[in-house]
């Protein structure tokens, strides 16, 4: 074919169901997760260098945007924890089937969002 | 690559728009893309008003009906219409599937019709197939026995036989390859659930004697690994059969031999 043929539309006009939103969402919760990593070990050298650089981080961790950011966190790491699981039972060879994907997947979605919360609430001491 | 948008060549635009001569009550509106490689234009999306009361009941006799009374200057691949030979694969809908098998009243809303996704247009709804085709090749997808013919039967075990069991079904439509986003990125060097399966149905034959060699050929980072198990195939294969798990075998064979 010629470049003069156009190209059929594909992402523009394709449907999103539950398998291909987990899909897409394990691929950004990993990259997220590296950023995440690397700032945490950004963190921890920061503790050594003393007691000023403790306050300024407790300070960024009481403020709105810095609960956001361990909220965020705490999501993107147990989606992706929970969206691996998925994929080993995959390489294992089961779960398949359209119904068993699509329940697995919606057990993966609003798994995460319950894990956050009670891991959110465990660390804060709000039992 | 993952590239998002459309060239500049294939950027949609609105097209014409035929309202109904019928003066029927029952009206629904088909959305249909349109390419003429004759004008030169970027291709557009044509509207049609349609009488439902005299329209039976799949896509592909809507747009029959709209070819033989309305515009007989739109293309698309059709032959069997009951879903065996695979000629009138396209997106309708959002969705990959057979038009001849696909009923309207499943669609809500205006009934949008594209060509199968990130292909070359040839023209209107006709996608161009000829490099799945040319993978489906490289799998040579052909038994490979050196037994001579004796005038036998080569007989197969009934266990052996139940693995081809959703392997040989499938009529290649391109449905499912058509809407692997993998497939959209890599389709030159990925080889697409559609020929993928077809290479596990050849794989898995009991009477077949080049199992390790077609796993050796298969077992490659993009031509098998681009698989990341999106499930997009199997959510469109209109005959029902699975090549994710089809796909997933063949990793799990070469995982475990």
């Amino acid at each position: 074919m010629t470049d003069k043929n156009p190209l059929s539309p594909h992402i523009q006009i394709y449907n999103w169901h539950i398998s291909s939103l987990v899909s897409i969402s394990h691929r950004i919760t990993g990259i997220i997760n590296i950023i995440i990593i690397s700032l945490v070990c950004f963190w921890v050298a920061f503790l050594l260098l003393g007691n000023a650089n403790y306050d300024f981080i407790q300070k960024f961790f009481e403020s709105y945007f810095g609960k956001f950011f361990i909220i965020g966190a705490i999501w993107s790491f147990t989606f992706q924890i929970l969206s691996e699981i998925r994929h080993i039972f995959w390489d294992l060879g089961f779960g398949f089937e359209i119904k068993t994907s699509n329940i697995t997947g919606l057990s993966v979605i609003f798994g995460s969002f319950i894990l956050t919360a009670i891991i959110f609430i465990l660390g804060r001491n709000l039992f | 690559m993952v590239q998002i948008n459309l060239p500049q060549n294939s950027k949609v635009q609105k097209g014409k728009y035929y309202k109904d001569q019928t003066g029927s009550k029952n009206i629904r509106k088909v959305n249909i893309y349109r390419w003429d490689p004759s004008t030169g234009e970027n291709p557009r999306i044509d509207t049609y008003e349609v009488d439902m009361d005299n329209c039976p009941s799949k896509v592909l006799d809507l747009l029959n009906k709209i070819k033989n009374e309305i515009d007989p200057s739109i293309a698309y691949r059709r032959s069997c219409a009951h879903g065996v030979c695979g000629s009138c694969a396209m997106n309708m809908d959002g969705k990959n599937g057979l038009a001849c098998t696909k009923p309207h009243k499943e669609i809500k809303g205006d009934i949008n019709i594209y060509p199968l996704p990130h292909l070359k247009v040839q023209k209107d709804l006709i996608g161009d197939l000829s490099t799945l085709y040319k993978q489906y090749a490289s799998v040579e997808p052909w038994l490979k026995n050196s037994k001579k013919d004796e005038g036998k039967e080569n007989i197969q075990s009934i266990e052996d036989r139940s693995k081809l069991d959703g392997l040989y079904e499938c009529i290649m439509c391109a449905c499912c390859s058509t809407s692997c986003p993998s497939y959209w990125w890599n389709g030159d060097k990925y080889l697409g659930p559609a020929v993928l399966l077809q290479a596990y149905r050849w794989i898995i034959d009991s009477r077949d004697e080049e199992r390790k060699e077609r796993l050796k050929k298969v077992a490659d980072e993009l031509k098998l690994y681009r698989c990341h198990t999106i499930m997009n195939c199997t959510n469109a294969c209109p005959k029902g059969l699975n090549p994710a798990k089809a796909i997933a075998s063949i990793k799990k064979m070469l995982a475990t031999s």
